[in-house]
């Protein structure tokens, strides 16, 4: 890290984009080495905890009505990503394919009193990476080192586990559970079960291949675990230079 | 139809009958042409009216009788949006996709951009040689990339992958990793392809041949020499590989191809009345010699062979082709067990996950059920082709070679010698007195017995100047009967000059270019018979007034013209659509063009010897709307 940031505290997100009688300002708790940009939203009346090194991107929503959000460490939040639900006017308004009358009414009748039986925490654990203009809806737990792209959908109370990929513009249904190493692709709800974690052996037609041309079987390929090591790697530098990028722009209230 | 309105078509003459034979004898008298068959080839497609009728708006009456459906069932064939159509400078014909001939001037790979040469498209099964593969999970393209360079150490060593960015499959998935960066396609095949192994594995062994060589079971398709070689080895080939007795050698679909064609190619040679005949292993059963082959051997199986055995036995007999016996010939007993291990596999791994969709499935090797036996897939080739006229095989595309191009060499398109005709309703600025139109009709929504003003813009791209009549029926063709009036039937658009000329003119010279115009600029403009509605530097446009007829069987069916519609009734059968209000147009051009050197002589006697007039027509459909049901 190149510097140490204060915690954007109150004065920034506040002062930028809402005025006093404007929507509530989520209590905000955020490790000093992340990078906030001064246009992200925060909302709501729980608290959103963000952890060490986590990067929001500009424009980035946390709607805090219905429960607290945990962002872990290592975090990327890109820009337009919506975590949690805005109160149910503008939810209804905006997006809300998952039919959840019980969870909107909840919050429907007054905004400031969430009602305290029930509340949806949203958990992002470290190493996570939410796309442009993903939406995280309230009560969804996403793992660690999981990549959700652009467009995509986690609908509320959903599980989606470690290392899993869930690719653009897919969605995961309501209280879902996407077991780890897993990649979510097409359109839709497709899945596809990711089996690169453990050395493989060759396929069976490499075999026979290789027995009819009298050749050495080829040993078993490397694990497939390097792929997401590299990727995890990758990450952590994109981490890097993005709070690079992301810092002076704050600081000058440029971008 | 499927754009939404309003939209224009035009017609592809090709569709019609032919004209009877006096418009071609007229047709042949004016302009005599070195290649007369093409010459009837055109006037065979109908519409080139004859020109001593050019001033007769509805010249097409003339010429045919009936006006264009465009309801017909055939009109489907004919009738394309302008972009689409291609024009044949020699017949002087509107071209559609179906009178041209497609041929192609090259193949490459979409995806690295090289050109595959023809010889080796064959070999390469259609898809590119080289690295370019695409995802067989997804179908999202591959990259190649190595797994040792995770920590960023400069050289670039180590295995290679494949791996997809969208759904992160590796070749990892199926255990395959390479140790060179290059020639994927090569290395692949060498680990998963056990092709042509068995034909060929006893010229391997004598060392004739490197395994790397034989690409797939299609180049010993390609060359003779190579089908003759196999024929002759194929006999050592059995006996020697029968010692292998490799149970599950041949489990490639492929492999087992390969060998019981030249297994079969074999018994061909072997059996055949003369051997040495080079047409009896190279043609198979087409030729003669195997069905001279064929013929005795029934002739020796049939009863005639017990009467006469001995006869038959005398002559050389020919010897019976006997069927694969084993798997080194490519015969494959399916394993009893096979169901119940796919079976238990499915039950104890992955479950629905883990099976190759039917899209997956598709694209692989029939024996493919899972996902982990999938296999990258090269990209497949693309073509750029050229296209010709069919009549008088001139070229009228031609793309550049070069895959990077996207330059033609030859591009006729119809719409540099057809005028671009665009549809729009008219919409009145202010309530004028004679238009009881509503300011934007609602296309899809038409109401019935009320007129509504459409503008026809028709935008020339000739370098000539360009004078078109317009016809159209009365009375739309079809069941429901609407009104068309052209208010202007008769018009001239300018050619379409530099665009700086007129500019350098001065800014005035587009509203005083027509005097009649001038007087309709101060005040609003009311649709007028006889006048063009607005007219610029190439364009022109003019005014239909259209009244939308009655659905049969509406409310305003029962009104006054309620008898009409019920002959209509009669006539058309086709319910569909029939609300769709379209209006064939006959659109008829003539300009002056500068006389090509095989016309010169024919110009007409009025115009200067290096001008001659043409002329085109064709038909034109303008979709208008949609009729309401009621008022």
């Amino acid at each position: 890290m190149a510097t140490l940031k204060p915690p954007p505290a109150q004065h920034r997100s506040s002062s930028s984009s809402h005025t006093s009688t404007g929507p509530p300002k989520a209590p905000l708790k955020a490790d000093p080495s992340s990078t906030i940009a001064d246009t992200a939203v925060f909302q709501g009346t729980y608290p959103v905890t963000i952890g060490a090194n986590t990067i929001i991107h500009p424009r980035a929503r946390f709607y805090a009505y219905e429960g607290p959000i945990y962002v872990g460490d290592g975090c990327i939040i890109s820009e337009k990503a919506t975590i949690g639900a805005a109160p149910s006017k503008s939810r209804s308004r905006s997006r809300s394919p998952s039919p959840s009358p019980s969870q909107s009414g909840e919050s429907t009748p007054t905004d400031n009193q969430p009602q305290p039986t029930q509340e949806l925490t949203t958990r992002l654990s470290y190493f996570v990476i939410i796309g442009p203009q993903a939406t995280v809806l309230p009560g969804a737990h996403i793992h660690s080192s999981t990549h959700v792209e652009a467009l995509c959908i986690i609908h509320r109370r959903a599980d989606v586990g470690s290392h899993v990929k869930i690719c653009s513009g897919c969605e995961v249904p309501e209280s879902g559970n996407v077991p780890e190493w897993i990649v979510v692709w097409g359109s839709g709800l497709g899945q596809r079960r990711r089996r690169v974690r453990d050395a493989k052996m060759p396929g069976l037609a490499v075999m026979v291949a290789s027995l009819a041309a009298q050749n050495p079987v080829p040993g078993a390929a490397p694990e497939g675990k390097v792929i997401e090591d590299a990727r995890l790697m990758v990450l952590q530098k994109e981490r890097e230079a993005l709070a690079r990028m992301i810092v002076p722009a704050g600081a000058g209230k440029k971008k | 139809m499927s754009r939404p309105f309003p939209y224009t078509y035009v017609s592809c003459p090709c569709a019609d009958t032919p004209v009877p034979d006096p418009a071609r004898k007229r047709r042949s008298r004016e302009s005599p042409q070195k290649q007369t068959p093409e010459r009837t080839e055109a006037a065979k497609e109908v519409d080139i009216p004859k020109p001593q009728q050019t001033d007769d708006e509805n010249g097409q009456t003339d010429d045919e009788e009936q006006t264009f459906d465009p309801r017909s069932p055939r009109s489907n064939f004919s009738l394309y949006p302008p972009e689409q159509l291609l024009y044949c400078e020699d017949c002087h014909q509107i071209k559609c996709s179906r009178c041209i001939t497609e041929e192609i001037v090259s193949w490459y790979c979409p995806n690295c951009l090289f050109e595959t040469p023809s010889s080796m498209v064959k070999t390469d099964g259609n898809r590119c040689g080289r690295n370019c593969f695409n995802c067989p999970s997804c179908t999202a393209p591959l990259a190649v990339s190595t797994i040792e360079n995770v920590t960023g150490n400069g050289a670039q060593q180590g295995p290679w992958v494949l791996s997809c960015g969208y759904c992160m499959w590796t070749t990892l998935d199926i255990g395959i990793k390479f140790d060179k960066p290059t020639n994927i396609r090569n290395q692949l095949q060498k680990m998963t392809d056990a092709t042509a192994q068995p034909a060929f594995d006893t010229r391997s062994r004598q060392g004739s041949r490197a395994f790397g060589d034989l690409k797939s079971p299609l180049s010993t398709l390609t060359s003779v020499a190579d089908g003759q070689a196999a024929a002759r080895d194929g006999g050592e080939g059995q006996s020697a590989s029968n010692e292998d007795t490799p149970e599950n050698t041949l489990s490639n679909t492929d492999s087992r191809f390969a060998a019981l064609k030249s297994f079969y190619r074999t018994q061909i040679s072997e059996t055949s009345n003369s051997p040495n005949d080079p047409m009896g292993s190279d043609f198979g059963f087409s030729s003669p010699g195997a069905l001279n082959r064929l013929m005795s051997l029934y002739a020796s199986s049939s009863r005639l062979s017990g009467l006469y055995g001995g006869n038959k036995k005398s002559k050389s007999k020919p010897p019976v082709m006997r069927e694969a016996l084993n798997a080194s010939e490519g015969l494959r007993i399916a394993p009893e067990d096979e169901e119940n291990a796919v079976i238990e596999r499915l039950a104890s791994e992955g479950g629905w996950d883990s099976v190759a969709s039917i899209e997956q499935r598709s694209q692989q090797s029939p024996e493919v059920r899972f996902v982990d036996e999938l296999l990258p897939l090269p990209v497949l080739l693309r073509t750029k082709r050229a296209k010709r006229c069919k009549s008088c095989k001139h070229i009228l595309v031609k793309p550049e070679t070069k895959p990077q191009s996207t330059r033609f060499r030859i591009r006729l398109i119809a719409l540099s010698y057809i005028p671009l005709p665009t549809l729009r309703p008219l919409t009145l600025p202010s309530s004028s007195s004679s238009a009881p139109s509503t300011p934007s009709p609602d296309l899809n929504a038409l109401s019935p017995l009320r007129p509504v003003h459409v503008l026809l813009t028709l935008k020339n791209h000739m370098f000539d100047p360009v004078r078109i009549t317009l016809a159209t029926p009365s009375v739309t063709p079809g069941r429901v009967a609407s009104k068309v009036t052209v208010l202007c039937p008769q018009f001239d658009i300018g050619a379409n000059s530099d665009v700086w000329d007129e500019a350098l003119q001065g800014a005035s010279a587009p509203i005083t270019g027509d005097p009649r115009l001038t007087g309709l600029r101060g005040h609003e403009k009311t649709p007028e018979a006889g006048k063009v509605w607005d007219k610029g530097r190439n364009w022109t446009t003019v005014v239909l007034e259209v009244i939308p007829g009655t659905l049969p069987g509406s409310e305003a069916d029962t009104s006054n013209i309620g008898n009409e519609s019920g002959d209509d009734k009669a006539v058309s059968g086709s319910t569909q659509d029939q609300d769709v209000l379209e209006i064939p147009v006959f659109v008829h051009m003539e300009w002056d063009a500068e006389a090509q050197l095989e016309q010169q002589n024919v110009g007409k006697a009025s115009k200067p010897d290096d001008l001659v007039a043409r002329e085109l027509a064709y038909w034109m459909v303008l979709g208008v709307g949609k009729i309401q049901a009621s008022l």
